[in-house]
């Protein structure tokens, strides 16, 4: 497991979302990534019912990724996370009295996943509710595993297929002493994706995109 | 084309002495014919002596005569054998068949690479000879005899010396962890750590490296038994790529008599590795070159090229 950035992507002008996905996997072909099937990151919401100590209710998103098809993550809003076995689903239907499923908060991202050397590119389509909201890329650059290290290093091969588009370092790996990945767990890519799912979903509908 | 030219006039003259021969032949056997007929009947036997005797001398002059003609022509005609350099194959430029059988052409093409061969060859003796590291510890020169005798001393080094060379360099890269390992007998199997890249596993034969492979930091190096795994090969291009730039550089880093030198300079070559995906190329400045970053670092100055921006 290496070091991992998603960022999400804007939509080109004039283009509905699935017409800049094409153009991504036009570029990346013509790099000479090689397409390695599809993936799917999804993440529900739930809200928790009882406010304990006069706290503000917080929000726990439960997300799965194929990446780790066995593994369920739950994350709470800047808070713990923990990473647990698929169980985890029937866990929360227990908890029902606790934490409440806030129905029509699903967002997935589906997409191909490509290979370049020893970078990984998953470009998917963020849809929430059955609309496709947005673009996220992730990158990652499996034989390393301090992101300070190769951050140039993955910024220019970004470049190379993103253009103008390349993110900033993430800034889950800002606050780690020495920026350490944490290896296998995955839930430094998790956080990420949750970062872009919370930023898309404020963003409004345009009126122009085209599922 | 000079060649050419000297056939011809060879040829010439050959027809010529060919003909000479011939008459010196029938000269001969014109002589021989005359005696065998003996004297013929003459009235009185003086008369028949003596006829008998100048045609006798004629046709002996006769003989004499075609012979200084021949000897003439043959210093004409020379020595081909002599005058050609590829001797009697020159002799194949005669036939006159060239365009069937072009053996003459080829002869020569092949007469001249073998000439550049053996200067080349010649020019890289001299200089693979001024060159003192050497890998194998049987020098040009050195008798057989000797290599016996040579290689046990360098080859069987008590183990107690290794682990004291090894645990000095060690010392003297302090992000860099070396682990020695005796899984099978006395020979030693080094793991390095450095930083947060790599982990190399280097195969020692007494203080000769063997062997050496570099993996990921994050990867396996211990087999299903818990042993050190030292065959299998990264998954990752870039790590394959610094292997066998690391089997260059044992390649490179060889100094028979001083062992523990040569362990010394590969370790400091492989330590400037710290900096593998932070380093851009020197030459042409970029991080990523076909999706790797540069992997080659040179054997003097430690800088970073891609594989294919080195010299």
């Amino acid at each position: 497991m290496g070091v991992t950035c998603v960022c999400q992507v804007p939509v080109a002008e004039g283009k509905s979302v699935q017409q800049t996905v094409d153009l991504l996997h036009k570029k990346l072909d013509q790099l000479g990534a090689v397409k390695q099937g599809s993936f799917c990151v999804d993440c529900e919401t739930y809200h928790a019912t009882a406010n304990v100590g006069g706290q503000q209710s917080k929000l726990l998103y439960v997300m799965h990724n194929t990446e780790t098809p066995l593994s369920c993550f739950a994350l709470f809003e800047g808070g713990p996370c923990l990473k647990a076995d698929t169980n985890f689903d029937i866990l929360m239907v227990k908890l029902k009295s606790h934490f409440q499923n806030a129905k029509g908060y699903k967002v997935e991202c589906r997409g191909s996943r490509y290979r370049y050397c020893d970078f990984l590119i998953k470009v998917g389509t963020v849809t929430m509710s059955s609309s496709a909201r947005g673009i996220s890329v992730e990158v990652e650059y499996c034989p390393c595993v301090v992101p300070g290290d190769c951050w140039n290093l993955m910024k220019e091969f970004m470049q190379s297929f993103l253009s103008s588009n390349v993110p900033e370092l993430p800034s889950v790996f800002a606050t780690k002493p020495e920026g350490l990945f944490a290896p296998a767990d995955a839930i430094d890519t998790m956080t990420q994706y949750l970062e872009v799912f919370n930023k898309l979903r404020k963003l409004q509908i345009p009126g122009s995109n085209v599922r | 084309m000079a060649d050419v030219v000297n056939v011809g006039v060879n040829l010439e003259a050959f027809s010529h002495a060919i003909n000479g021969i011939q008459a010196l032949r029938s000269s001969v056997s014109r002589v021989f014919d005359f005696l065998k007929d003996g004297m013929k009947n003459r009235e009185n036997l003086e008369g028949r002596e003596k006829l008998f005797l100048t045609e006798f001398q004629d046709n002996l002059q006769a003989v004499n005569r075609d012979l200084n003609e021949l000897e003439r022509l043959s210093g004409l005609v020379g020595r081909p054998s002599e005058s050609h350099p590829l001797h009697n194959s020159g002799l194949l430029s005669l036939d006159p068949v060239q365009d069937k059988t072009p053996l003459y052409s080829q002869l020569l093409q092949a007469y001249k690479w073998s000439n550049k061969l053996q200067y080349h060859a010649g020019l890289a003796s001299s200089l693979l000879n001024q060159q003192s590291l050497k890998r194998s510890a049987n020098q040009m020169g050195a008798s057989a005899k000797r290599r016996p005798k040579v290689q046990p001393s360098t080859l069987v080094l008590p183990p107690q010396y290794v682990d004291d060379v090894i645990s000095r360099i060690g010392r003297m890269f302090p992000d860099m962890t070396i682990e020695l390992f005796r899984p099978n007998g006395n020979s030693a199997v080094l793991l390095v750590t450095l930083g947060k890249v790599l982990k190399a596993i280097v195969v020692m034969r007494s203080l000769f490296i063997d062997r050496t492979v570099v993996r990921g930091f994050s990867e396996n190096i211990y087999n299903e038994d818990g042993k050190l795994d030292i065959w299998t090969k990264s998954q990752y291009q870039v790590f394959q790529k610094v292997t066998d730039h690391a089997t260059t550089a044992l390649l490179h880093y060889q100094l028979p008599q001083m062992p523990d030198v040569v362990v010394r300079s590969f370790m400091t070559w492989l330590r400037s590795y710290i900096k593998l995906f932070q380093s851009p190329c020197q030459r042409c400045g970029h991080f990523l070159q076909d999706g790797l970053p540069p992997t080659w670092r040179d054997f003097r100055t430690l800088e970073a090229f891609h594989d294919t921006c080195r010299m």
